[in-house]
């Protein structure tokens, strides 16, 4: 444990398993607004040495828009639908936190096959807590019912990928990040109207139960 | 000329009238200005896309971030014309909802700023050389075209949105891993922050990349950019989105935003080809996504009772079919790109057709339209005759492509392909034909009295069959010159040498 890379990327993945073991929505928006913030410092420690105006610039809008901007968002969707937890997921919590330590491996021999590029020490488990971030977020979408514990997952997807970029692709230009941050805000936010729109229409926000449409 | 400019243009014009319309005072004058928009913005397009597909130049702006070469003049030129057509259709469209109280100014509103700032992604995505900011442009094609699926708001709508938002972002996001991929993979090749996701770059230093990398790559971005495009497995958002959405929002999905997806997925291939050694390695992926979407699509044509789900399903199918040909490789790739234009066509038309119909009678249920000819002679005849041209009836354009996609596959010997391409549009065939023929002529339980159509609507019915027809019969040599050189450019045998030229 000598870098704080490694501490930092421990956290990452210890988060990932509280979001798949917890019911309560509103400290799952809570631990995802600590991994926006967590990405947000891990930019900026990743290259500590050689910090450039567009790392901090990068860092900072990701702080911001990922660790208080998202929950603000969502805390008030929370408001509006009146649900605390999900009550019967597709998948429990104790199935889900199983499937989590499978990602896991799967990750850490994923991580160990893609010929990608050490950058000194503590970096790893780099690749793996990424991918591990990525698949968790995936699985909530596909394992919870509720629509905003399905836009909590996207958001922890694209934490996952983010993650990856920052190690993977140092030299992506400022404008296509901001871009992509600005596609993820919009995004997040169009989901939230729709949630706000579907609570109306429908009094609840189980997405199993918009089954209309068929064939 | 000064072309730089034209490039800029062409995305500010219809996202300066998005903008606009927002403001706009009436429905008439929201439709008019974004009518407007879209018209100015196809003209200057025309005049970028004649300088790169006649006299063979290569346009580049904003330091090479935006560029225009014959693939992506040959997509743009698909989308305008998609573009204008279901401009005008919209005009009538609405003009009907306007008649009978459906639509407020707020939702005109909205529908039409959204309208021109769906057109302005997709022109970002054709015309951005940086791998990054196309994948912006579709991500963003997404969140706009949302809420046009909703613009009447109701429960099925909603539920179309919702599965539309969430399953085409995350397969955009897993687009985006593949994106990171390949910039990742170039690595090796030093090159710099600015030139690291231009696809000119990569598409020069393609032999360079880092095989396993690239190969992780393509199959990220087949997977996210295949969602977006409708290819099966991933197609589930598309029927409902498609039935949902207003007619003429139908129109654009089917005609072009699809192919707008598929247009990211071509631009990969020769990197990829190059990449893994001409071994055909990514082909073999695309013609297994191709043939297992005209499979899926024809199982579910012959149950549809919807006649906007049937349309849906044949856009899966033909989109398998645009895949197919792309895998195939070689003269594949020519009837492809052929098909993309003639799919998007005769799509556009049988939305816009299926659209009227549907205020007519009420209803999009098939049954309850049966009988459609005798009640509106023109509307009867566009969508009896855009869905004969679908399923692939002879004198009609789409017929000679697909035709030409089976001689690649005898050529190659693909014996297998052909026999599951042969019988996937078999079904289609006997099944769509199923539809088509009550829907024409059928006896209706209720009687409706015949209804008048204007010129305009004979117009966007007449035009584009006529089109079809002489495309199916005579290929101008204008379009021949033009396939082949936007062929050649995923085909890996052409730009290289040009685009070399150019960046030193």
């Amino acid at each position: 444990m000598d870098s704080p890379m490694e501490i930092m990327m421990i956290l990452l993945v210890l988060s990932d398993f509280a979001l798949l073991g917890l019911s309560r929505l509103r400290t799952c928006i809570s631990i995802v607004s600590f991994q926006g913030m967590l990405l947000g410092l891990l930019a900026l420690v990743s290259q500590w040495g050689s910090l450039t105006l567009r790392l901090v610039m990068i860092a900072a809008a990701s702080f911001i828009i990922k660790g208080f901007v998202f929950p603000i968002l969502l805390r008030r969707g929370i408001r509006e639908a009146g649900t605390q937890q999900e009550m019967e997921p597709f998948v429990g919590y104790i199935m889900s936190i199983i499937a989590g330590l499978v990602m896991l491996g799967v990750s850490l021999w994923l991580g160990n096959k893609l010929p990608l590029f050490a950058l000194g020490s503590g970096t790893y488990l780099i690749i793996p807590a990424a991918l591990t971030t990525l698949f968790t977020g995936l699985f909530l979408i596909i394992a919870r019912k509720n629509a905003l514990n399905q836009c909590l997952g996207y958001i922890i997807m694209e934490n996952g990928i983010y993650t990856f970029g920052i190690f993977s692709v140092v030299e992506i230009p400022l404008l296509v990040e901001l871009g992509i941050l600005l596609d993820v805000f919009v995004a997040v936010f169009v989901m939230g109207i729709a949630i706000y729109h579907i609570n109306r229409e429908f009094d609840h926000l189980d997405s199993d139960r918009l089954n209309v449409l068929k064939g | 000329m000064n072309y730089e400019i034209v490039l800029w243009l062409l995305i500010f014009i219809p996202a300066i009238s998005g903008l606009v319309c927002v403001a706009a005072p009436s429905p008439k004058l929201a439709l008019g200005m974004m009518c407007a928009g879209v018209f100015s913005m196809a003209l200057l397009a025309l005049s970028a896309i004649g300088a790169v597909l006649l006299q063979g130049e290569i346009l580049f702006a904003a330091s090479n971030w935006l560029f225009m070469d014959a693939l992506s003049a040959y997509n743009l030129f698909v989308m305008i014309v998609v573009f204008c057509l279901s401009s005008i259709y919209a005009c009538i469209y609405f003009q009907q909802e306007l008649l009978h109280n459906n639509l407020t100014i707020k939702q005109i509103r909205q529908f039409t700023s959204l309208w021109c700032g769906a057109l302005a992604s997709m022109t970002i995505v054709l015309i951005s050389n940086n791998l990054g900011i196309m994948w912006v442009g579709i991500e963003a094609t997404t969140l706009i075209t949302a809420f046009l699926i909703c613009v009447h708001v109701s429960r099925e709508s909603l539920e179309a949105m919702w599965k539309y938002i969430l399953i085409c972002s995350v397969g955009v996001a897993f687009a985006f891993m593949g994106t990171l991929l390949a910039a990742a993979s170039a690595k090796g090749v030093g090159l710099g922050s600015h030139n690291a996701l231009l696809w000119t770059t990569l598409r020069t230093n393609a032999a360079s990349l880092n095989p396993v990398l690239i190969k992780a790559a393509f199959i990220f971005l087949l997977v996210g950019y295949g969602t977006k495009a409708g290819l099966a497995p991933m197609h589930s958002w598309l029927p409902d989105a498609h039935s949902q959405a207003p007619a003429p929002v139908s129109a654009i999905f089917s005609g072009f935003m699809l192919n707008a997806a598929l247009y990211c997925i071509m631009r990969y291939i020769p990197i990829v080809e190059i990449a893994t050694g001409h071994s055909g390695w990514g082909l073999n992926f695309l013609v297994g996504f191709g043939i297992f979407s005209i499979i899926i699509a024809a199982a579910f044509i012959v149950f549809q009772k919807d006649v906007k789900r049937l349309l849906a399903y044949h856009s899966i199918e033909h989109l398998g079919i645009i895949a197919l040909g792309f895998g195939l490789g070689g003269l594949g790739t020519f009837a492809a790109l052929f098909h993309t234009f003639n799919h998007s066509l005769c799509k556009t038309l049988s939305f816009f057709a299926a659209g009227r119909l549907g205020q007519i009678f009420g209803s999009h249920d098939m049954e309850k339209m049966s009988g459609s000819l005798p009640v509106s002679r023109v509307w009867g005849i566009g969508i009896l005759c855009s869905l004969l041209a679908l399923i692939g009836i002879a004198p009609f354009a789409l017929f000679m492509s697909e035709f030409q996609l089976i001689k690649t596959t005898v050529d190659t010997h693909a014996w297998l392909v052909l026999s599951l391409f042969l019988v996937g549009t078999g079904i289609v065939f006997v099944g769509a034909l199923g539809h088509a023929i009550p829907l024409a002529w059928g006896t209706n339980q209720k009687s409706y009295t015949p209804v008048r159509t204007t010129f305009f609507e004979a117009f966007l019915v007449f035009v584009p069959l006529a089109v079809l027809l002489i495309l199916g019969l005579w290929m101008p040599k204008a379009l021949f010159t033009a396939l082949t050189s936007a062929a050649n450019i995923i085909g890996t045998t052409g730009g290289t040498t040009s685009l070399a030229g150019v960046l030193q």
